[in-house]
Formats: structure tokens, C-alpha cells, sequence
């Protein structure tokens, strides 16, 4: 575990009073987020399901560090985001898997670590282990139009996992696998989530795929985007989305939508 | 499954016999060119069309004598020299032009207007401005090279995808890492396709200065045999050049095309 995740807050995120306009072709600015405030206590799997246009991602965005609000605060392991410096222990995975094709699954592992200036070996070493954290480790050589979907899914989480994060945002980041294949994929982010007790918030589209994997729901409102409700879902792991709880949880929270 | 997809990765280029197949084709190809000529040439006098045979002895001539090598090494040089230079003009340009829109469309224009002036043309401006010396040569294939290489690096630059882009900006990589990890990969097949075909026209263009603008050169020397009527060496140096091409292509551009772009579907290699 790098330094930041062994301090006391790593991975608690505050958001305080955030707003966002963005400017339109016509000049008058849209608002997309009105006055968020959310707290994430560390190592949480959060969920946050909405109406499309609901900005959703876009708070993902500026949890990220990538769209900066007009208003509000972020303050991520207890520290303002406008100080904050480490952000190498916040991953983020795309909805798309965004392999570079000409990079091996290994070398697309070590993209993440590349922005620094960690030695060949030592990146090497970290993405093999990555890799075999997703159970990929044979297929580290193969380039990634070799690769299934599912298994192209699964480099992207490992290039996800190599820095070691406290925090894990994903956006809606296994939509576009068929179904078998991404209940896969929740049951493999949750044993690592498990093992590496890093905090997750993701956004989803899919209110099973929130019921399954987060013990926290956030629900949100469209047109300006705010915070309608959050659940608590208190089911017992493993969940599975064919269970008779599972389906009454989800179906409560559509209601809510 | 995996163990599918783990022979498909494992499994390397094509098979011996096919191979092979390939080389017996291209063999049988050269045999009937080399028949052909020498049917033909048995019916015209020599001085029009010389048979394989004499174009055999002069080739021997040439090479015994030291201007085979020599001249093949000029002329090489010039190409190398104006390629390089319109390698380290060209990328760089293709590259703003493409990365920064309003540049790209203001100098637009320029890139078909330098593609569609003669060699001819250069080769004559060349001469006015370098005179009889190796910079004209340099100058003509540099001219036609370098618009060529900004066109394919530019488009080249189209293609970056800003998946990849945001990407590195969430890993927050530094913006000149951004450019060697993400651009520069993308833009290497266009580059390496533009500078292909520059490699080929300059090589070409090469020779038409040569023959205007030079004392020394492959294209110097096809011009003193024509003069002198020497059709055996012509053809021995035509023959040389087609040799030497081939080689270049085969032995190591293609190959070095395969490995660099390994990474591709075999679909889109075609």
C-alpha cells in the first residue's frame, strides 16, 4: 500500500455544496448540478443510479479532479481537492476499455504507472501482479484485438488496480459486456475490493448491478442534477441478482427513480 | 475457451509451404520476364534492345571498373540525405498542423500545390541555385518527399483518438509523454506509409536530377550511356536500380512494417 492509503481518512470523500453550469451554443449557461452534498466513508462501495442527463458522470468528473465545479468543495482523504496532490491514489475506469492496441496487456497494465518515473522493472513486476490479480497472467503478451471482451474488460480493472488506489471510480464501467460476463466481473471487483479495501463509486445505468455491488446507494434527480434519495442496502454478501431479496431491493429503488 | 484464444495468440505468421509457394511464383514471374526479353531481343539490333546476355557482360563492366558501387553509393546518399531532411521538416509540420486547427487550415493549400509541381520543375530550380552539386539532387528529392510526408502524418494526427488522450489526463501523464505514448504511435503507420512513398518518389525524382544537374550518380551514368549509345548499360543500370529497390521493399521495409504493426487485426494489414 502506497503512503497515502495508510493514512487515517485514505479513501473518504467528502463532496460539500458542489455546483456545475456548463456553457451551451446558445451562451446561457445549463446548470447540471445543483448543490451536492455526499459523504463517502472510506472503503464504501457507492452507487449512483439516475435518469439519464441527471449528472451523474459528471460528478464522477469532478471527483476525479478532471471537470473542476464553479461551486463547492471536494475533499478527498481529508484533504481540500485544490491541495490535494496524490492523485496517482485515485484510479478511474472508463466505460469503454480504451486498450491502446498497439500496447500488449502487460504494457497497457503499465500505462498507468507511466506518468511517473518508477523504473521499467518495477512497473513490469507491479502490472504482472495486476494481472494476476484479474487472472490474466498468461495472457500478458497478447495484444488486445487477441482479446474477449471480457477479458479486455478485465486488463482495463487491472490497469485500474496496478497504482494501488485508495479510491476507484468507475463509469458505468462494465455496460457494454453481455450479462454472464459482467456478473464475472462483479464478483471479481468485489474479492479484490475485498482484499484491497480500496473505497469504489461508480455510476450505473443498471439498478440490479447497484443492488449487487454497493452497500450504498445514491440516487439522482435531473434538470438541474441533484440528490433525490440514498439507500442503505443492508443484504448479505455474496448477493445475487436472481435472488428474491435482491429483486425486491431493486425493484424499491426504481421506485425511488 | 481460453485455451482457444491462447493457441490463436501462439500461433505465428503463415506456414513454411505457403512461403515457399510464394517464392517458386515470384521466381517463375522472373523467368518469364527474362524469356520474353530474350525472344524479343533476338529480332532487334542490340544498340535497341539488348539481349539479357550483353546486359549480363555490361553489368560485369560496370561493376568491375568501380562505378557500379560508386555511383549506387551517390546516388543512394542524395536520396538518404533529402529523405532524412524531409523526414525532420515533414513530421514535425504534419504534426502542428494537425495538433493546432487554424494552422492546419491556413497552410492547407500549400501541401496539393507542392504535390502536383513537376520534379522537372525543382530539378530546374535546383540547378539555378545549387548548380552541378550534390545539394540539387538533395534538393529535388527533399521537395517531393516532404509534402508527401505532411500530408500522411497529418491525417495521421486526425486519427489520435481523445479517448486515449483523456486517458493519460486522468493518469495525469505530462503533455510531451502524452505525445510520445499516445500520438506518436497512433501517427506512425501514416508516417510510415507517407515516407514509403516518399522513399520511392524521391528515389525516382533522384535520378531526373541526376541527369540534369550532375557529374556523378546512377542517373548521371544513364544519361552518358544513352548519349554514347551504350543500350547494354543502360540497361545494366535500370536493372541494378529495380534490383536494389526490390531488396529495399522486401528485405527491409516490409519486414520492418510487419513487426512495427504487429499489433493490427491481419484484416487491416492488407
Amino acid at each position: 500500500m502506497n503512503a497515502a492509503a495508510v493514512a487515517a481518512d485514505a479513501g473518504a470523500i467528502t463532496v460539500r455544496g458542489v455546483s456545475k453550469w456548463f456553457s451551451t451554443a446558445e451562451g446561457t449557461p445549463l446548470q447540471v448540478l445543483d448543490n451536492i452534498d455526499l459523504t463517502i466513508a472510506a472503503q464504501a462501495i457507492v452507487a449512483i443510479i439516475g435518469a439519464s442527463g441527471c449528472g451523474k458522470s459528471t460528478l464522477l468528473n469532478i471527483i476525479s479532479g478532471l471537470v473542476t465545479p464553479e461551486r463547492g468543495d471536494i475533499i478527498l482523504n481529508g484533504i481540500p481537492a485544490r491541495n490535494f496532490s496524490d492523485w496517482r491514489s485515485i484510479s478511474y475506469m472508463f466505460q469503454e476499455d480504451r486498450l491502446l492496441p498497439w500496447r500488449t496487456a502487460l504494457r497497457n497494465v503499465e500505462f498507468s504507472l507511466e506518468a511517473g518515473s518508477m523504473p521499467r522493472a518495477e512497473r513490469e513486476a507491479r502490472a504482472r501482479d495486476a494481472l494476476k490479480l484479474v487472472g490474466l497472467e498468461s495472457f500478458a503478451d497478447a495484444f488486445p484485438y487477441q482479446l474477449s471482451g471480457g477479458m479486455r474488460s478485465r486488463v482495463a480493472l487491472a490497469r485500474s488496480l496496478v497504482q494501488e488506489p485508495c479510491i476507484l471510480l468507475m463509469d458505468e464501467p462494465f455496460s457494454r459486456l453481455d450479462a454472464l460476463t459482467r456478473a464475472q466481473m462483479h464478483e471479481e471487483l468485489l474479492r479484490i475490493q475485498q482484499l484491497k479495501r480500496m473505497t469504489i463509486v461508480f455510476v450505473t445505468h443498471d439498478v440490479e448491478e447497484a443492488v449487487v455491488l454497493a452497500d450504498r446507494v445514491v440516487i439522482m434527480a435531473p434538470r438541474p442534477g441533484r440528490i433525490r434519495d440514498t439507500a442503505t442496502i443492508a443484504l448479505a454478501r455474496p448477493r445475487d441478482a436472481t435472488e428474491a431479496a435482491t429483486a425486491r431491493q431493486a425493484h424499491e429503488l426504481k421506485s425511488l427513480i | 475457451m481460453p485455451e482457444v484464444l491462447e493457441s490463436q495468440i501462439h500461433a505465428r505468421a503463415p506456414a513454411r509451404t505457403v512461403r515457399l509457394n510464394l517464392v517458386l511464383q515470384r521466381l517463375g514471374l522472373v523467368a518469364v520476364i527474362v524469356a520474353v526479353w530474350w525472344l524479343l531481343a533476338l529480332r532487334v539490333p542490340h544498340y535497341v534492345l539488348p539481349g539479357p546476355a550483353r546486359v549480363w557482360d555490361a553489368l560485369k563492366l560496370i561493376a568491375a571498373n568501380g562505378n557500379l558501387w560508386q555511383d549506387l553509393g551517390i546516388t543512394l546518399g542524395r536520396v538518404g540525405t533529402g529523405f532524412v531532411l524531409a523526414t525532420l521538416v515533414g513530421l514535425p509540420l504534419g504534426i502542428i498542423f494537425g495538433a493546432n486547427r487554424r494552422l492546419g487550415d491556413f497552410f492547407e493549400p500549400i501541401i496539393p500545390v507542392m504535390n502536383t509541381v513537376s520534379s522537372a520543375i525543382w530539378a530546374t530550380f535546383a540547378i539555378i541555385w545549387f548548380g552541378v552539386s550534390n545539394a540539387t539532387t538533395v534538393f529535388v528529392v527533399f521537395m517531393t518527399a516532404m509534402p508527401l510526408i505532411i500530408t500522411n502524418v497529418w491525417q495521421g494526427t486526425r486519427t489520435v483518438n481523445a479517448d486515449f488522450i483523456e486517458l493519460a489526463h486522468v493518469l495525469r501523464m505530462p503533455s510531451w509523454k502524452v505525445m510520445i505514448k499516445v500520438y506518436l504511435p497512433t501517427i506512425l503507420p501514416y508516417f510510415f506509409s507517407g515516407a514509403r512513398l516518399a522513399f520511392g518518389f524521391g528515389w525516382r525524382v533522384s535520378l531526373v536530377a541526376e541527369t540534369l544537374g550532375s557529374s556523378s550518380g546512377v542517373g548521371y551514368r544513364l544519361r552518358q550511356a544513352a548519349d554514347l549509345i551504350q543500350t547494354d548499360q543502360v540497361f545494366a543500370w535500370t536493372l541494378t536500380l529495380v534490383v536494389m529497390m526490390a531488396v529495399l521493399e522486401m528485405g527491409i521495409l516490409r519486414p520492418l512494417e510487419n513487426y512495427l504493426f504487429r499489433w493490427k487485426k491481419e484484416a487491416e494489414k492488407q
